[in-house]
């Protein structure tokens, strides 16, 4: 325990003075181009999507609560 | 005379076979690769030929820090001569030197070796990209397969289809002609 507490004292703080230089490193393929990446497949899928919500005349029969006003339907009988 | 053949673990007479063992200079062997290629015969018999994947192997581990072997196996005169220097005082060694023998010795630095990459961002955008191809897969769908629409989701059916909902009062308490105010014909706020 006093050998502990001695190393302790003894702390220059050298590993704390370790400075945070960053990496040299050169930058992969994901650093370079990952976001671009993201954002265009991002734009590509909505993009897709959004025409065939809308545009390419699938029904989805979504509920007329709030929409849609009643219209008459009996039909006069003969 | 006799010579005890670590290989073939027997005691076989001198002039039976002739068994070098390169590894077994242990001193010069630290760190390189211990290519055994004896050859001790017996009977007649070779040793099965050393493979690739059982000599020992260098890894960037974490939790295997110092590695079998150096990363470097073959040095340059440049790198051999620096090992030679290596062998007297280390406090000659200049900084880039030090840098220079740990970088023959290991490949990437614990920094390195641990430090998180941008691989994530390839590959939320590969699963943009899927989805996206799986959305023109249904555009295909839609054009090529899908028949008609039935008549009975034209806009005006369906105003019709909602009347008759109502004179039927579906649902009346909590669910769909609930939602509809009889008293003032429209929609409930």
């Amino acid at each position: 325990m006093y050998r502990f507490a001695k190393a302790a004292v003894n702390l220059t703080g050298q590993a704390a003075r370790q400075a945070r230089h960053g990496s040299t490193a050169p930058p992969d393929f994901h650093q370079k181009y990952g976001n671009g990446l993201m954002v265009g497949g991002l734009v590509f899928c909505t993009a897709v999507w959004g025409y065939v919500l809308t545009q390419t005349g699938i029904t989805w029969n979504l509920s007329p609560i709030g929409k849609v006003m009643p219209k008459p339907w009996r039909e006069p009988e003969e | 005379m006799n010579k005890y053949c670590k290989l073939c673990a027997s005691n076989v007479t001198q002039r039976w076979f002739e068994c070098r063992m390169l590894a077994s200079r242990a001193l010069r062997l630290v760190g390189k690769r211990a290519i055994s290629t004896s050859v001790c015969l017996r009977g007649g018999h070779g040793v099965a030929k050393v493979e690739d994947y059982t000599l020992p192997a260098y890894f960037d581990r974490r939790e295997n820090p110092l590695p079998d072997i150096r990363y470097v196996q073959n040095l340059s005169p440049v790198q051999a001569s620096l090992k030679e220097k290596e062998k007297g005082a280390w406090a000659a060694l200049s900084a880039d030197e030090k840098i220079a023998l740990y970088r023959i010795s290991f490949h990437q630095s614990f920094a390195e070796m641990n430090q998180e990459s941008a691989e994530w961002k390839s590959v939320v955008a590969g699963i943009f990209f899927l989805m996206g191809l799986t959305g023109l897969l249904v555009l295909w769908q839609r054009k090529y397969v899908y028949g008609p629409v039935p008549h009975t989701l034209d806009p005006e059916y369906k105003q019709k289809e909602l009347q008759r909902m109502l004179d039927m009062r579906m649902n009346p308490v909590e669910g769909f002609s609930a939602n509809w105010d009889y008293e003032n014909k429209q929609w409930k706020k």
